[in-house]
């Protein structure tokens, strides 16, 4: 369980991007933190996430602050995967997937490439192992990059803006093999996408400029954000 | 015979004030000549150092009890060897004159010449005398004093100058030039070896004599050589080598002209596998140096400030100065060894070309990547190993091919550092079979064979970077 205790959050240039957020995220399949661009979701996620050290407030992993975690303590509960991605274009997607257990769990490379087989053949894309990155379409590039996250069995897994570069019929189709996907580990989605979250989130919270806005369940998050900016699309 | 101009070279290199191991201590006595300038010195048919010079310098150094050690250097750069103690003396030819004296003490002279103007037989310029060349081309060899009497006594001719005799034959064969001032001996010697069609006109010049310069503080080894000389002039040893080369004795004058085909080739390729050697060893070393240093290259923040600006700088000194410069500096100025200098220079040299292409490689990848991998969990080593480097790398191989071909191109340069390498070998062949074209066609045959699969491999890379989309998924 993730809990963020009075977090706040002010960049260089003066910019207060969260404003003492408080907030508990619960164990469920995954959980929607929404948002308009520049209300603060995504510096959340750099914070939870380890990339940015807020000035104020804490991180919690039950109970213990995050920035007392060992690095692999910490990778191990914790994966991202980044809005651009960022596969390794060098490296096949098998490459992709078993450099990170080859180097920090020291599992031989034949062990390694049968646990990523056997991930890729659970997530439906096993036909992608010999590929590189640039020989695959952005929603198969989209499942291998959670597949690369989730060799490392993370308890909690943050996707940033997973559908900022698909088109509406990829989203669709994406939002329904998220849905799906067995695995032990929690997502994290942060997006602007209202329909995409509606489609795979039970609950998620809405932010507006660093401050959370709406959290509980998406019916009501809904009503009250459709009452309140009647536009937002 | 040749002048004092590079006394300047040589003051330059005394102000630096270095002091590298004195050569000669122990029981070699170590002497330089050219090789070059035949019959004094040569290389002859099994391609060994020959010459009147070879004989005098042995000789002397059996009265002295001696081993001969002999070192063939480019002579505008022999005197300043000498002062940087890179050998004990100079038995070469060397004339005696009152700049020279300045810096060095000459022995009793061993010989005496006379500076002469040849032309060509057929005489198009109507020239019998220096008095007529008013307007003429006279070629002289660079750093010889016949240069320096020229522009003083005939501010008329336009004198031009050379790097050896080869060079100024070719050019009045081909009538770029009017005529030549050398040593009246050497050049009636070379024109029958080489059977041009030049004649000497007018009388002798002037004469010079000719003497053994050492350094001013060697006060005991020149008593010795002087009383060698003496003895050597007494007993009529001197005479007897003299007659060896210039003597009416036909069945005597050793014959240079001819080297084997074999003692051709095997000099070539000597010095072809020399200059490969270097060639290699200083890619290395620069490639090794480059990659620490492309790496400081990038990071300009914090602690890494300082070694940055450092990196920097010299990188930037390396490149916007002269690899000949910085050359003739390690060799003389900081007292290496020719290969030494060779390797230590041009892998330096080497490096701060490579860096660039090093630091451009890794400015290259993408951010994101770095922070992919920090996700991932990866420590910093294995993320520089594993993710930025095999990025990096094939983005900097076209530019690190485009260095090791100039560099490949630019070991040329350490012929001039008496290193026995391609174009050195080929030019001392050239000084006694007198055939540029042929000999220096193959030294550029030869480093192109090694540049040319380079550079279509360059190419081959460049175009399977492109063929396999190397650009970043936005997902």
């Amino acid at each position: 369980m993730i809990r963020v205790d009075n977090l706040s959050y002010t960049y260089g240039n003066g910019v207060q991007a969260l404003r003492n957020i408080t907030a508990v995220f619960p164990r469920e399949h995954i959980f929607a933190i929404m948002g308009r661009s520049g209300s603060g979701k995504t510096t959340l996620l750099n914070c939870i996430a380890r990339f940015l050290r807020p000035q104020q407030g804490a991180v919690f992993w039950e109970k213990t602050n995050i920035l007392d975690l060992d690095e692999k303590r910490f990778r191990s509960i914790l994966g991202v995967v980044f809005q651009r991605l960022n596969l390794f274009p060098h490296l096949t997607v098998l490459g992709n997937m078993t450099l990170a257990p080859r180097r920090l769990r020291g599992c031989s490379r034949q062990s390694a490439e049968a646990e990523a087989l056997e991930m890729l053949d659970r997530l439906g894309i096993a036909e992608l192992a010999e590929s590189y990155p640039a020989q695959i379409s952005g929603g198969q590039a989209q499942r291998v990059a959670i597949a690369r996250g989730l060799m490392l069995k993370p308890k909690v897994m943050l996707l940033d803006e997973p559908t900022s570069a698909l088109d509406a019929r990829t989203t669709s189709e994406f939002a329904q093999w998220l849905r799906e996907l067995k695995s032990a580990t929690s997502f994290i989605v942060v997006t602007h996408d209202l329909s995409f979250a509606g489609e795979t989130a039970r609950n998620g919270m809405f932010m507006v400029g660093g401050r959370i806005r709406e959290c509980g369940r998406m019916e009501d998050i809904f009503k009250h954000v459709k009452k309140e900016a009647g536009t937002y699309d | 015979m040749r002048s004092g101009f590079i006394l300047l070279i040589s003051a330059a290199w005394g102000i630096i004030g270095c002091s590298p191991p004195a050569a000669g201590a122990g029981r070699e006595l170590v002497t330089a000549l050219t090789g070059k300038f035949p019959p004094f010195s040569y290389y002859d048919r099994q391609g060994k150092l020959a010459g009147f010079d070879v004989d005098v310098s042995r000789e002397i150094a059996r009265r002295l009890h001696r081993k001969s050690k002999l070192i063939a250097t480019e002579w505008d750069g022999i005197l300043a060897g000498l002062l940087a103690k890179k050998y004990d003396a100079i038995i070469g030819s060397m004339a005696i004159t009152p700049e020279r004296c300045k810096r060095v003490n000459f022995s009793i002279p061993y010989y005496n010449s006379g500076a002469q103007l040849f032309v060509r037989r057929d005489n198009p310029g109507r020239i019998y005398s220096l008095d007529e060349c008013a307007g003429c081309r006279i070629a002289v060899v660079l750093g010889e004093t016949y240069q320096r009497f020229l522009e003083k006594n005939y501010p008329d001719i336009k004198v031009v100058t050379f790097k050896s005799t080869v060079e100024i034959f070719e050019m009045l064969e081909q009538k770029r030039i009017s005529g030549f001032v050398t040593d009246k001996l050497v050049g009636c010697w070379q024109i029958k070896q080489t059977k041009r069609p030049f004649v000497p006109v007018g009388g002798m010049l002037y004469t010079e004599r000719i003497g053994i310069p050492v350094r001013k503080e060697r006060v005991e080894l020149l008593k010795q050589i002087n009383r060698a000389v003496s003895a050597m002039r007494a007993d009529g040893t001197m005479k007897k080598i003299y007659r060896r080369y210039f003597g009416t004795d036909v069945s005597s004058v050793r014959q240079s002209g001819e080297m084997t085909f074999a003692v051709k080739a095997g000099k070539l390729l000597k010095g072809f596998a020399v200059t490969l050697m270097i060639a290699f060893s200083s890619i290395l070393i620069g490639f090794l140096l480059a990659v620490p240093a492309g790496v400081l290259l990038m990071h300009a923040g914090g602690i890494w400030l300082i070694p940055n600006l450092a990196v920097r700088w010299f990188v930037d000194v390396i490149r916007g100065t002269p690899v000949l410069i910085q050359l003739l500096f390690v060799w003389l100025g900081l007292g290496f060894r020719p290969f030494s200098a060779a390797i230590v220079t041009l892998g330096i040299c080497a490096m701060a070309y490579m860096a660039e292409a090093v630091r451009s490689g890794l400015l290259s990848v993408d951010p994101g990547q770095n922070l992919a991998a920090k996700a991932l969990g990866l420590p910093a080593v294995d993320r520089f190993r594993f993710v930025i480097w095999p990025q990096a790398f094939r983005v900097m191989l076209p530019p690190l091919m485009n260095s090791v071909v100039a560099l490949i191109k630019d070991t040329a340069l350490v012929s001039v550092i008496s290193i026995p390498e391609l174009i050195r070998e080929a030019q001392s062949i050239i000084s006694v079979t007198f055939e540029p074209r042929i000999y220096y066609l193959i030294a550029a045959l030869l480093f192109f064979i090694v540049t040319f699969p380079l550079m279509k491999l360059s190419g081959k890379i460049e175009r399977n970077i492109k063929a396999r989309g190397f650009q970043y998924d936005q997902g």
